[in-house]
């Protein structure tokens, strides 16, 4: 295939793929109790997919991922589903340019180890009570 | 001693991934060093022909396992450090070398600097070529990712630039621009590549400059985003000798080649998740120029004059790929791919091109273990290589099936 034809299939390929509308988080942000920042959804899906690493003030930012309790909300925050963020973010630590999420077993030890972690983050399901952590809304 | 190796490695990693997610050295008052790993062991078996290992028979050779660590001291500060070893047919014979190691400083989301030996940027999967885990192939086309060539494609010693630029409406513009150093094996997979089927021996690389960039924009459409890499490598030098006589004049006569040229490398890359879906095409080339120096020596004396010769070349491959997730332990995907020796060529014989299509089966029956099935219908010999194990080639179609499986923490 001549890097034309490429170039014509990719163009091609831009033009026919739909507009998606964004998800509604249905999900509670919680944060460790140094964290102050606020948050709108934007800002959430760039700490989401890696692209905001540090908290304004610099610490580094450890997202928790409670089981699979919350994949519903982590999808909305992320834009993928759970599988396309889980190999989004090895691809990211196996080479180099992030650190893994680390993944919780339940919301109880999720919420302890947002509790236990400097700069961290995790998405809880709705109704959650945030038990030593900072709930934090998003714009 | 390398299977002992090697299964040595995937208990390891066995045992830590069924232990715990990840390891966690607590250094206290918040300070902690986290340790991941992964460690994965292939089969290839094939008709007709040996490709990445002596795969007629049915190859174990064909295994990878890294452990890393991360570690953030100061603030917008984080260290990481990967070790890795791999067995590709006869590349890498699992001697475990540093893959990475750097520190990195991040100003703000529009700008951070890496420095040490990192992973050097290159469409979809340059960065992790070697990390089975992060896709539903076992094998990538490997007309653009040759798993061959890893000491060519991966790290350099130097540093990355790298950010996000937000385009509002637009999306996003991510960036990774890098400089740096490469070390070429004289045992790796270019060395090889150059001297396959020849009587030349290599006499060593020299060690070339690297620059170049990886372009993303995410697009507003979400889950989509269009790449674009250039790189090019200056000072990539090598030499040969070629035993001509073992009597001459003055001594046995040997003809030394030495190579000085420069690559220059192009990819550009689509790639749409959407909803289970993953879409992926790429196209990649490079463009090699330079000069062929070759003198003719009887013991230490010059019998010739000495002769320069120009050489050029310029593969190219492609592939298009889909991969559908149906559940949290299964996932099917496909890609088609076509290779060319050389663009000015594309056929006329079996080695002028190598076309794939493959069918891949992902299962993760935990979220620490995956195991992975895939056929190949292959025509065409251009990756073939190896020369000495593939003495007849034809243009007739052959099959090829890998299983693979990888453990994690």
């Amino acid at each position: 295939m001549k890097l034309g034809k490429f170039t014509a299939l990719m163009a091609g390929a831009l033009l026919v793929l739909p507009c998606l509308p964004s998800l509604a988080l249905d999900g509670v942000v919680v944060v460790n109790d140094g964290v102050t920042a606020t948050l709108d959804a934007n800002a959430l899906k760039d700490i989401y997919t890696g692209k905001t690493m540090y908290w304004p003030g610099g610490q580094a930012i450890t997202i928790v991922v409670a089981g699979d309790k919350a994949d519903a909300a982590l999808e909305a925050a992320s834009g993928m589903n759970a599988s396309a963020f889980k190999t989004h973010w090895q691809r990211l630590a196996f080479s180099g340019r992030g650190q893994q999420p680390k993944r919780a077993d339940d919301v109880a030890a999720a919420l302890a180890a947002v509790a236990a972690s400097k700069g961290a983050i995790a998405i809880v399901p709705a109704g959650t009570e945030p038990a030593g952590v900072k709930k934090l809304d998003v714009n | 001693m390398k299977q002992i190796k090697t299964f040595t490695m995937a208990g390891a990693a066995l045992a830590a991934s069924t232990a715990a997610h990840a390891w966690e050295l607590d250094l206290g008052n918040n300070q902690k060093i986290d340790f991941h790993g992964f460690a994965s062991q292939g089969f290839i078996a094939s008709t007709d022909y040996n490709y990445l290992g002596k795969s007629t028979d049915g190859s174990f050779q064909f295994t990878e396992a890294g452990i890393n660590a991360s570690y953030s001291p100061f603030n917008r500060t984080r260290i990481t450090v990967q070790g890795f070893a791999f067995d590709t047919g006869k590349i890498g014979n699992m001697e475990p070398f540093l893959d990475y190691a750097s520190i990195e400083y991040t100003f703000n989301d529009y700008v951070g600097i890496r420095a040490g030996r990192v992973r050097k940027p290159g469409g979809i999967y340059n960065h992790i070529q070697d990390l089975d885990l992060a896709r539903t192939a076992i094998l990538l086309p490997q007309g653009v990712y040759d798993a061959r060539w890893r000491d060519f494609s991966t790290s350099i010693d130097g540093g990355v630039l790298f950010g996000t630029i937000p385009l509002g409406k637009a999306g996003s513009l991510s960036y990774e621009l890098f400089a740096g150093l490469v070390t070429l094996s004289d045992d790796g997979g270019v060395a090889r590549w150059i001297v396959d089927g020849s009587n030349n021996k290599f006499d060593g690389f020299g060690q070339p400059v690297s620059v170049g960039g990886q372009l993303w924009w995410n697009t507003p459409i979400e889950g989509l985003r269009a790449g674009a890499y250039t790189g090019y490598m200056d000072d990539f030098t090598f030499k040969l000798i070629t035993p001509v006589s073992p009597v001459g004049p003055f001594g046995p006569i040997n003809a030394y080649a030495a190579a000085d040229a420069h690559v220059l490398l192009q990819q550009y890359s689509l790639e749409y998740t959407w909803k289970k879906w993953t879409f992926q095409a790429e196209y990649f080339t490079y463009e090699y120029s330079g000069n062929n120096t070759v003198n003719v020596l009887s013991g230490s004396t010059p019998i010739q004059p000495t002769s320069i010769s120009p050489s050029k070349t310029q593969p190219d491959a492609w592939y298009a790929g889909a991969a559908y997730r149906f559940n949290d332990w299964f996932e099917v995907g496909s890609y088609y791919t076509e290779h060319y020796a050389d663009v000015h060529q594309r056929s006329g014989s079996p080695n002028a091109s190598q076309k794939d299509l493959a069918l891949s089966f992902r299962f993760d029956p935990k979220p620490w273990w995956i195991f992975k099935l895939e056929g190949h219908y292959i025509r065409g010999t251009s990756l073939l290589e190896d020369t000495a194990n593939n003495p007849q080639r034809d243009g007739r179609g052959w099959f090829l099936f890998a299983a693979k499986t990888t453990f994690s923490f």
